[in-house]
């Protein structure tokens, strides 16, 4: 019996990590903690959960002792490992799982494969250029938006997410998103080249921070809220200066007269 | 307008993808990112673009609750790709724009627009939600 409780604390925590570094709330995350440890019958847990760090402790008079800290990064957002824990936790409620077979399914849902690269590539492009026409973009702009969309994808895929510092990452990726813009502006296909650019750069908008934190706030966290704030403040400052770095340089060798 | 809908949808799905949404999702947060854009578009004819982005995200939110009960799965799906076509992305590249050529007061018209439109949507998001989920059930006999 004791054991169990181990496990089960074991497997909360670790249905907590999932969903926090895939972008969950922190209160779905207390939430699915809390009915997951309450369901196999221990009473004197409590937990506390910040945006990159969650800490659970239990124990008293009849129950073992026990603790966990863990650190917890901030990573890209699986939207799809979020729905699955939620899927899990209800079946967990209604049917109640011995916790080793809780303890696979969870491992099945920490495992889950990520879209094939080419699919996220042609969704970032495809969605560019979508967003370009809603931006009032002609067709031309469209499949501009949709090429540089795709290499930007391509290049956070290959070499931002493995390579560079979030900061780092957004700056270059709207420098070459706006570099790519120019040069199809002027070479190939386009007739206007701002369209292309708001266009290309939405993959890069700080989404599910922004969202996050205004939930985060609205719960009363303002902890996570802040940080997921000036998470998201900081990727789009990095957006903005990446695309002004090229226009300057740009600005600068053409005279001032192309802008 | 049915080409401005379809570009919203697919866009909207395809941004579903990158966020990692499974694939029986992607019809509904294209609807919603739809809707929105149908929503958006009619009432940027008689108000402001802040009031605009406020109403249809009252629209978005309150849709993506909507389908999150009845698909069984946690809203923010529907949430996150839903507002992506409000947030003010064209502010912020005018922001930079604008500054790099030296036009200061137009670069913060702009960066100060692109906020009011961020804290439109903080508000619509935060209104809905504090909706009972009773609301959202209606219709629904298994969850009585």
């Amino acid at each position: 019996m004791k054991e169990n409780e181990r496990e089960v604390l074991n497997a909360a925590v670790m249905a907590g990590r999932i969903l926090l570094e895939s972008g969950a709330e922190i209160f779905r995350v207390e939430d699915t903690m809390g009915r997951m440890i309450k369901k196999y019958g221990i009473e004197s847990s409590s937990s506390v959960v910040f945006s990159n760090a969650l800490f659970i402790t239990s124990g008293n008079e009849k129950e073992k002792y026990f603790a966990k800290v863990m650190h917890i990064p901030i990573s890209a957002s699986r939207l799809d490992k979020v729905a699955a824990i939620n899927q899990l936790s209800r079946e967990i409620e209604a049917n109640g799982y011995p916790i080793s077979e809780v303890k696979e399914k969870l491992y099945e849902i920490q495992n889950m494969p990520q879209k094939p690269e080419i699919f996220r590539i042609l969704a970032s492009g495809i969605g560019s250029g979508c967003f370009c026409y809603l931006f009032a973009g002609n067709l031309a702009d469209c499949l501009a938006a949709f090429l540089a969309g795709c290499i930007l994808y391509a290049y956070i895929i290959f070499i931002s997410n493995r390579y560079l510092s979030k900061m780092v990452a957004n700056i270059t990726g709207s420098a070459l998103v706006t570099l790519l813009a120019l040069l199809l502006y002027h070479f190939f296909v386009g007739d206007h080249l701002n369209q292309m650019v708001i266009g290309s750069i939405i993959p890069l908008l700080p989404g599910v921070s922004f969202t996050n934190s205004i939930r985060e706030f609205a719960e009363g966290d303002y902890i996570s809220g802040s940080v997921r704030l000036l998470d998201a403040l900081l990727v789009i400052f990095s957006i903005a200066i990446g695309v002004g770095l090229v226009f300057s340089i740009y600005n600068r060798l053409t005279g001032g007269g192309m802008l | 307008m049915m080409i401005q809908f379809l570009a919203a949808f697919i866009g909207t799905a395809a941004f579903a993808l990158l966020f990692g949404v499974e694939k029986e999702y992607y019809f509904y947060c294209g609807l919603i990112g739809g809707i929105g854009r149908i929503f958006y578009v009619w009432l940027t004819g008689s108000f402001a673009i802040t009031e605009s982005t406020f109403f249809t995200t009252l629209v978005i939110i309150f849709l993506s609750r909507f389908f999150a009960v009845r698909k069984k799965c946690p809203s923010t799906i529907f949430v996150v790709s839903g507002i992506l076509p409000l947030v003010p992305g064209a502010g912020i590249y005018w922001m930079a724009y604008y500054f790099v050529i030296n036009k200061i007061e137009l670069a913060s018209k702009n960066g100060f627009s692109a906020l009011k439109i961020a804290v439109a949507i903080v508000l619509g998001i935060v209104f809905i939600f504090e909706l009972p989920q009773k609301i959202f059930t209606i219709g629904l006999k298994e969850n009585r």
